[in-house]
């Protein structure tokens, strides 16, 4: 998804990290070995990144300067556009639904690619780049209740991989109880259960009830740039 | 943070948190705050003296959720600021596709995207 761009940007000074966010890392790793990334590929089992800097649905990125201060906080980032998706002849309603709902979704490919090359190119003084005040006051606030969302993640994530399901099954659903707008967090836990993150007997909710409710246009916030 | 026990090794809190024992107290970054009394226990155990994650916890805002049918703890991450506590990029290690450890601050000099993404 990103090579391309890395092949572009990278003899200017920039350089990508993608990181997987996969409890289960088998099958983010078959899509890296597709890609065959120059740039380094990280798998994040336990959503770290969600912790430190804020990551709430993907693909998100942060832009991170020569001195390793960030310039640009969480935001959605993608790499080229997204024609839209073809409903299969084959499709199940449920199919259909979905597709159809992603087909609403925004995505705003040529505008994060714009300023992306503005930033690499002139750094500091691209207009993109934010103070280092501008980028802590677009960082996320950080209720108790988000604390302590990241921590049951963190915990469900563990005895998952330990084979401890119904425990951490038990801790997933806190922690969407604890912070209902991180996406991550929910997909993660519903594609453990169904790989389509369709409706099952152990969560509250699935992808398609979630987007209706809150309308597939706001399901990435417009880029502020 | 996932935990076994809520007696931990210093360097292990700080690798884990970004929190350091100094002599001000806890820090972190340019940030420091006292340690709270008995947090760091004594050093004539096997292994060096072992901070009171409880107490700790306690006076950095973080989260404490115990599971006790598994034996486990978790560390939340400091409540009630910005995730973001200041620009600058927080240190992050995780293993790269082949399994070998990526520290982010091995790009310093180099522009970064991050970009999270997912295979589900």
């Amino acid at each position: 998804m990103w090579q391309a761009l890395r092949s572009e940007l990278h003899p200017q000074g920039l350089e990508i990290v993608t990181i997987a966010l996969d409890t289960d890392p088998a099958a983010a790793r078959r899509h890296i070995e597709r890609a065959q990334p120059e740039h380094p590929s990280l798998i994040d089992q336990a959503h770290l990144v969600d912790t430190l800097f804020g990551i709430v649905n993907v693909p998100s990125g942060v832009w991170i300067d020569e001195e390793g201060m960030i310039v640009r906080p969480p935001e959605p980032a993608w790499a080229k556009p997204r024609p839209p998706r073809e409903i299969p002849a084959t499709a199940t309603p449920r199919q259909i639904a979905v597709i159809t709902e992603v087909n609403k979704i925004r995505f705003e490919a040529e505008k994060y690619v714009a300023a992306l090359r503005d930033w690499v190119a002139n750094g500091r003084a691209s207009g993109f780049a934010l103070a280092p005040d501008a980028v802590v006051r677009r960082s996320r606030p950080r209720p108790i209740e988000e604390a302590q969302a990241a921590a049951h993640f963190e915990l469900g994530q563990h005895l998952h991989r330990a084979g401890r399901i119904d425990d951490a099954v038990r801790h997933f659903r806190r922690a969407h109880e604890l912070q209902p707008d991180n996406w991550t967090y929910r997909r993660q836990a519903w594609s453990l259960a169904d790989p389509d993150q369709g409706p099952t007997d152990l969560y509250a909710s699935d992808w398609l009830t979630d987007v209706l409710k809150i309308g597939a246009q706001n399901y990435y916030p417009p880029l502020d740039m | 943070m996932i935990l076994e026990s809520l007696q931990i090794d210093p360097a292990e809190f700080e690798r884990q948190t970004g929190w350091a024992i100094r002599p001000e107290g806890l820090c972190k970054d340019d940030r420091c705050v006292p340690l709270p009394g008995g947090a760091l226990g004594d050093a004539s155990g096997a292994g060096g003296p072992r901070l009171d994650v409880r107490l700790l916890a306690g006076r950095l805002g973080m989260p404490l959720i115990h599971d006790e049918a598994n034996g486990l703890w978790s560390l939340g991450p400091e409540a009630d600021g910005r995730v973001l506590s200041s620009a600058r990029a927080p240190e992050l290690i995780l293993p790269d596709v082949q399994s070998r450890e990526f520290h982010l601050s091995s790009l310093r000099g180099t522009k970064v995207l991050l970009v999270a993404w997912a295979s589900w």
